[in-house]
């Protein structure tokens, strides 16, 4: 009984020191600190993204302060909770940061969040927002006016894979077969895809649909076998289960083809885990990986100092999308501050909308504009089993 | 400490606050949930809301399964049917008080369908044919583009009364509120009617109660149909607050979060209902507000320890399972008895 009471009060004694955290954490603010709150998924399925993200978002906010003192002799802090990759947790972070800091520049966790976001921020008007998702639904300005993705919509990547199929294709119009999994992610960009593999003449021979993670693929491949693709698509997933159907299909004898895949089953960890299947993996990325920073000055940079910080080996391309996630939000408050307006939705929305020809210094190939709230252009590259990383295999190529 | 508590009537026995000292907690609790979007700020509003939200879906379960003890794994899909029928009546301006109740008795009707097969089978038996029914709905959710905007979802019109748009979460707590303590009434009374007491006796022995007189098959169906009811209720209410749904916000870890609330909270009661309810929804926050507030000190706190608030909250679960097997109302009644009994020991 004694025992019982004393684990009881234990636990009560520390749920109400974590009630502490909001205003402690008020207490410790600087006055005319700049503060970029977050909701990344450290744990839940895309934890292994989240943790990057957070880092990536989180370091640029520290590179920036020590290298240039911050926006406009304003520091730059980063306030981050985690989602869980759940909705409702996710807004339950946004709600509580943006009570606490009120920050003007909020990073969020899925499509699921930035829908349910919407509405609120929209209200609100104080904050410029951003999130992991490339949904086509969340590209509308009209719609979602302070939302911004760093990088093409889904539904642009797939045209970036078609358009180079269209390029490289010289004897005839090539077959294409399109994978996708059954979830919000998946479905997004197909119907966009299918017209535009119409416009251009394309063949599309299979379609199939699966659970993201299946194990058991032996029905779709025998699918894939029978329509004699010559290219397939595989969006919706990060990895499984685009290994089993390579691996099934070169058993098959399907060796002429190509697999292609889009920016989340792009990371050199996804391809690494294919192993010997995954030579030859090709898909669409809208940054330079950490290790083609020849012309990129940034990328060196993001790289020394994430060795230097946190002795990584290798910085993923989750880590890029924070890292220039935080030059946009940099990019937006300074173009604000500079016009010396307030920190609101409408102006931070307008220097958003301010961006073109911005140079990333190189993490994006091409010149970058954000006038339609993304980034619309991307380069292919293709997986070296040999070396393990990723060569480009294409130009950069732009989609509006 | 209370000397005697003195039933004079079965009325005085049977009533919902039988002294007076009941009804002016009662009152003050009511007070309370009126002020506390002032006293409370955004976050914890917020939080609020989402309880209340559960607390109704929870209440739904407890009486499919805490008193009928019908097993239900397919609570969550029948939020999503109230959820989506709400969502089409909202978009042609059907107001709130009727989009309510027609979701609540669209997912009692599916509800319905769904208990059809208690008759023959029970416990895991049932059990496994509502998962088959939260799987078919999900499909359905997925699948039916024209009805339910498919995978991509459907936003939802606010909310309004008069010309009041319950937009912001201020405002959508007070109907939250008001539909969750209107409906936790009206599970309190049902257990005082026949009807309730007619739940509670399959529970224990349904051959039993058969020979009393009890129509099973009815009364099993109906313990389906009004527990689906406050899911769709439930549902709608969860639309109007997040106003944009999609089929993954009514998956099968909806429905095992429920089961868990009404487990901990404690099977067959209503204050059970509402521990576990808001149990399953602040500690969780707790852990992760401890997390952050860590963070100001060791800046890898959030990277290293939030997995492991994932294991402390399944821990937290167990241990209470273990410590107190009733669930939190059995703790919340020593309490309640230590302060009746003071001076005296319990």
């Amino acid at each position: 009984m004694t025992r019982r009471r004393s684990i009881v009060q234990s636990a009560a004694g520390l749920a109400g020191l974590s009630a502490l955290g909001v205003p402690l954490a008020t207490a410790l603010a600087q006055e005319g600190d700049l503060v970029i709150g977050a909701a990344p998924p450290i744990t839940g399925v895309f934890a292994f993204a989240g943790v990057s993200l957070d880092q990536g978002l989180g370091d640029y906010c520290s590179w920036r302060n020590e290298s240039k003192g911050g926006v406009m002799g304003r520091r730059l802090r980063y306030v981050s909770e985690d989602s869980g990759y759940k909705m409702d947790q996710a807004m339950a972070v946004f709600k509580k940061l943006m009570a606490a800091h009120k920050p003007p520049a909020f990073y969020g966790d899925s499509t699921a969040w930035a829908k349910a976001a919407a509405a609120e921020v929209s209200q609100l008007g104080s904050t410029i927002t951003c999130s992991p998702s490339y949904s086509s639904d969340l590209a509308d300005p009209a719609k979602a006016p302070y939302y911004f993705m760093a990088g093409p919509t889904y539904a642009a990547m797939i045209q970036i894979l078609l358009e180079y199929i269209n390029r490289i294709s010289k004897a005839g119009k090539p077959n294409i077969a399109i994978v996708y999994s059954d979830t919000e992610f998946g479905r997004d960009p197909i119907p966009a895809a299918k017209a535009h593999l119409a416009k251009l003449g394309l063949n599309l021979v299979q379609e199939i649909v699966t659970k993201p993670g299946s194990v058991d693929v032996s029905a779709e491949v025998a699918k894939l076998r029978r329509a004699k693709p010559d290219y397939v698509i595989f969006h919706g997933y990060v990895l499984a289960p685009i290994p089993e159907f390579i691996r099934q299909m070169r058993e098959a004898g399907m060796g002429a083809t190509t697999f292609m895949g889009t920016i989340w089953s792009m990371d050199k960890s996804t391809a690494d885990a294919m192993g010997a299947t995954g030579d030859g993996w090709m898909g669409v990325m809208p940054y330079r990986y950490s290790h083609d920073h020849k012309d990129a000055p940034m990328m060196g940079v993001m790289r020394d100092y994430a060795q230097k910080k946190r002795q990584i080996a290798y910085v993923n391309t989750f880590y890029t999308h924070g890292w220039l996630v935080g030059m946009i939000f940099s990019e937006v408050l300074e173009r604000t501050l500079k016009a010396r307006k307030p920190l609101n939705g409408p102006n931070m929305k307008a220097a958003l909308e301010s961006i073109t020809d911005w140079d990333t210094g190189g993490i994006c190939g091409l010149l970058v504009s954000l006038k339609g709230h993304q980034i619309p252009s991307g380069r292919i590259y293709r997986y070296d089993a040999a070396s393990k990383l990723f060569e480009p295999a294409s130009g950069w190529i732009r989609t509006a | 400490m209370r000397i005697g508590d003195f039933r004079a009537s079965y009325r005085h026995d049977e009533a919902l606050f039988a002294t007076p000292v009941q009804r002016l907690w009662f009152a003050l609790f009511v007070l309370g949930l009126l002020l506390f979007p002032w006293l409370g700020g955004s976050y914890l509003t917020y939080l609020a809301c989402l309880t209340g939200i559960h607390v109704v879906a929870a209440t739904g379960l407890n009486i499919i399964t805490g008193y009928a003890g019908l097993i239900s794994l397919g609570h969550a899909a029948f939020m999503g049917v109230g959820c989506y029928m709400m969502a089409a009546l909202a978009s042609l301006g059907v107001p709130f008080w009727l989009a309510l109740p027609a979701a609540g008795a669209a997912s009692a009707a599916v509800g319905v369908f769904v208990g059809l097969p208690s008759l023959r089978i029970k416990g895991l038996y049932l059990a496994v044919a509502t998962l088959a029914a939260q799987f078919l709905l999900g499909f359905v959710f997925r699948e039916w583009d024209a009805g339910t905007g498919g995978v991509r979802g459907v936003n939802v019109p606010a909310a309004s009364l008069g010309g009041i748009v319950l937009s912001d979460d201020a405002r959508i707590y007070y109907l939250i509120m008001a539909c969750a303590v209107a409906l936790a009434l009206a599970a309190r009374n049902l257990f005082r009617t026949r009807i309730g007491r007619a739940f509670i006796a399959i529970r224990d022995k349904d051959i039993s109660a058969e020979v009393l007189g009890i129509d099973l098959f009815r009364t099993k169906l109906l313990a389906f149909a009004i527990g689906s009811f406050y899911a769709g209720v439930a549902g709608a209410l969860m639309g109007y607050f997040f106003r944009a749904i999609t089929p993954e916000h009514f998956g099968l870890a909806l429905s095992i979060f429920y089961l868990a609330a009404i487990i901990v909270g404690g099977l067959g009661t209503l204050l059970g209902t509402v521990l576990g309810a808001a149990f399953m929804t602040l500690v969780p926050e707790a852990l992760r507000g401890g997390v952050a507030l860590l963070s100001a000190w060791w800046p890898n706190a959030m990277a290293l320890l939030s997995p492991v608030r994932e294991m402390v909250f399944g821990a937290l679960i167990i241990a209470f399972l273990v410590y107190e097997p009733h669930g939190l109302v059995e703790a919340w009644r020593r309490v309640r008895r230590f302060f009746h009994l003071w001076p005296f020991k319990t």
